[in-house]
């Protein structure tokens, strides 16, 4: 089985150096390489082609967003403290210090296949794994109902829907209904 | 609703902005007050007074109305500017009755008016759509008038007709004046979205482009419509309160 690249941006040695060994011993997963902030990893001027999922620090998350080398790469948030949701804008998922061995690894394979958040300059249409789950939304499914469906976690549902009101710019869920219909992606009978 | 030309005087390559607010008194005549912001023509739509006003000015026209002109000039303000706040001292409990009297007339207004207005220009749209389009977007559209008209009934039974009733504006606690209004917004910024982005291609841009210059000045004015619930009527019911 090919493993998972990593690489670890965590300002506190410890937790970095935590997260690392963890993914070592369960041998799915390479960490390419651990920087303690998007700044010193910009300035390594290392390139890492060959990175799957970038885990950063919940304090490094905008860095990350606007650091050109990272931004088509999903990024998981390393969570050490209760933070506000916004502060998460632009992870696919989230992992915590108290988070166990297992979870770590099932966020990371999710991440691995989760979509990116796209910028306004880039295309607005919707990925084949966001149409999904908006057909299932306009079919009134939560998102743990959508998780089991398409085994996926909640986690990366959630991802998806925020990436679905960003290009879409439709929040509630009759407008996506009505989304749906006038993209043909749900029959009419719906409404 | 106000174009932006009018917030800005460009002379000598140089752009400084005029605040609104500032422009109004009670000595304008009428006719110079709607000539500089005809977006106000809507105040005297929803508080019925009629047209012609002749040389008046808002004092005059105010007090032929029984309408408080300091509270009428400051509508007029939270319409013009998204950013005006009356400041404490303006506000006077005996205002609160003209508050609720526009607010409710603003309801009439809506559900008389605007909203029908929008739905005769997403008619025209439509003629354009095919049928499944045409059916998703009007069962939109008629849920969203139904949920405008809930939120109304609900506002005018739970807190207006609580506030008009002396007796009972001592003891309610008029708690739904903290809910927020974002629900409102999202729902009209979708219709705009879809507009915007989903219509089917046949539909003509000119079309379109009409569509959504009545939907953002519908989101406007609900936008404005909830600044005055939230920063003229919720001060003026908690002034109330600690006066008792």
């Amino acid at each position: 089985m090919k493993r998972t690249l990593v690489l670890i941006i965590e300002p506190a040695r410890v937790v970095a150096a935590g997260v690392e060994s963890l993914l070592l011993r369960s041998g799915e997963c390479e960490v390419v390489a651990t920087y303690r902030s998007v700044a010193e990893f910009e300035a390594s001027g290392e390139r890492h082609a060959q990175v799957d999922v970038v885990v950063a620090s919940v304090s490094q998350l905008r860095a990350v967003e606007g650091c050109e080398q990272l931004k088509d790469l999903p990024v998981v948030a390393l969570q050490t403290a209760l933070v506000d949701p916004e502060s998460l804008r632009g992870s696919v998922a989230t992992i915590s210090i108290y988070s166990t061995a297992e979870e770590i690894l099932r966020v990371l394979r999710e991440a691995h296949d989760a979509p990116v958040q796209h910028n306004y300059a880039e295309s607005h249409d919707l990925s084949e794994r966001e149409r999904d789950v908006l057909v299932l939304v306009a079919k009134g499914y939560t998102n743990k109902e959508i998780a089991t469906e398409l085994f996926i976690s909640p986690h990366t549902v959630i991802s998806h829907r925020k990436n679905i009101v960003h290009k879409t710019g439709i929040r509630s869920v009759a407008g996506l209904t009505v989304y749906a219909v006038l993209n043909k992606l749900i029959d009419s009978e719906i409404l | 609703m106000c174009c932006a030309s009018q917030y800005f005087d460009i002379q000598m390559n140089k752009i400084n902005i005029v605040d609104p607010v500032s422009m109004l008194s009670p000595d304008m005549k009428l006719f110079e007050l709607i000539d500089s912001h005809p977006s106000l023509l809507s105040i005297f739509l929803r508080l019925d007074i009629s047209l012609p006003f002749g040389d008046v000015s808002v004092e005059e026209i105010c007090r032929r109305e029984g309408y408080p002109s300091d509270l009428f000039l400051m509508l007029c303000a939270m319409h013009l500017s998204s950013t005006y706040r009356p400041s404490d001292e303006l506000l006077r409990v005996d205002m609160l009755k003209g508050v609720v009297a526009y607010l409710r007339a603003s309801h009439r207004y809506y559900i008389g008016y605007m909203l029908p207005h929008v739905a005769s220009h997403l008619d025209k749209v439509l003629e354009h759509c095919d049928m499944i389009s045409e059916r998703a977007l009007r069962s939109f559209y008629k849920d969203y008038v139904g949920f405008l008209a809930t939120h109304f009934e609900e506002e005018e039974r739970n807190i207006f007709s609580l506030i008009e009733c002396p007796e009972a504006r001592v003891s309610s606690d008029f708690s739904m004046l903290e809910a927020p209004h974002g629900d409102i917004d999202d729902r009209t910024n979708d219709i705009a979205s879809l507009v915007f982005k989903s219509l089917p291609e046949q539909v003509p841009t000119p079309l379109r482009c009409t569509m959504l210059d009545h939907i953002y000045m519908l989101r406007d004015d609900l936008r404005r419509h909830s600044d005055i619930e939230m920063y003229l009527l919720r001060p003026l019911v908690a002034k109330f309160k600690n006066t008792k």
